[in-house]
């Protein structure tokens, strides 16, 4: 079941010709592509860091990544945005673990402190709840329910973004949901 | 998975879904495209090797790099090598040989030829 969703997946690769077109440096591929992926690799990478200056490098260097190497691109091998968000994923744990450790609850002061108080409406008041709820979870935890809950990727293709086995990904998935659930408990109807 | 779980998955989805949408800021836009700018002049061919690539060109039209560089190589090899084994007294000694019965030739042509009028008489 998951090789046929995979080989499907591969045959029907939207960005095949793209990517060979950038590989042979072609600007208008390049930014049709960037058009097409830029605005979920940082999404994805601001709600892993919770700091939009750290995404939009941490995105930049994903790009440089695929510039560099689009030309060696074999396509049937993975689907590129598969590819392309696992470059993400990876460029966002390398600066998590640069990061000095904070500890759980100086990550969730770090968080509250990021609107100003007095003009923080309700939803923007849940969002910053539901952002610090985030933060606290393991990185991989969080992955897990970014790339399932916020981007709405498959299990199958988030499970090969974070090169673990679907089960493993439901595993995380059942742990993130319930522990963000438990911290949000206060939020009724977030 | 269980009532519970599905639960569980439904306030995750609308807890995430209360997150403000990121924009993508214009100056992140361009300097990515920078970047691929960068990389792609760098992958350009640059003076010499075009000049390399004209040279290949002319000499074999249409064929990969490895053809003519391995016909030159090979000449270059075999040259040197005529060069190393075959003694140069060899060579001194056929030029000087051919140079003197050249002369021969020419000065017996230059000679007036000698006829006995006596003996045809």
């Amino acid at each position: 079941m998951r090789a046929t969703g995979l080989d499907a997946a591969l045959k029907f690769d939207p960005d095949t010709e793209l990517v060979a077109r950038v590989g042979k440096g072609d600007r208008a591929a390049a930014q049709a592509l960037m058009a097409r992926h830029l605005p979920g690799m940082l999404r994805l990478a601001r709600r892993m860091l919770s700091s939009q200056a750290e995404a939009e490098d941490c995105v930049q260097d994903a790009f440089l990544k695929l510039w560099t190497h689009a030309g060696h691109w074999k396509p049937g091998q993975a689907k590129f945005q598969t590819w392309l968000y696992r470059v993400t994923m990876n460029q966002c744990y390398d600066r998590l673990r640069k990061r000095p450790n904070l500890g759980l609850d100086a990550a969730a002061e770090v968080a509250d402190l990021a609107p100003a108080a007095d003009t923080v409406l309700v939803s923007a008041g849940v969002a910053v709840e539901v952002e610090a709820a985030l933060q606290n979870l393991p990185e991989r935890q969080r992955a897990a329910i970014l790339l399932c809950h916020y981007q709405e990727l498959g299990n199958v293709e988030a499970s090969e973004i974070l090169g673990v086995s679907v089960e493993a990904l439901e595993s995380l998935l059942a742990r993130g949901r319930r522990t963000l659930r438990s911290k949000l408990s206060h939020l009724r109807n977030p | 998975m269980t009532e519970d779980q599905k639960q569980d998955a439904r306030f995750a989805d609308r807890a995430l879904a209360s997150l403000p949408a990121t924009a993508v800021p214009s100056a992140l836009e361009a300097r990515i495209l920078a970047d691929f700018d960068h990389v792609a002049a760098r992958r350009a061919p640059g003076t010499l090797s075009r000049i390399f690539n004209r040279w290949r060109d002319a000499v074999w039209p249409s064929a990969p790099v490895w053809k003519p560089a391995s016909v030159l190589a090979a000449s270059l090899v075999i040259g040197v090598m005529a060069g190393a084994l075959v003694p140069a007294s060899d060579f001194a000694s056929n030029a000087s040989t051919s140079t003197t019965s050249s002369d021969q030739q020419y000065a017996a042509g230059d000679a007036p030829p000698v006829v006995n009028m006596a003996g045809d008489l």
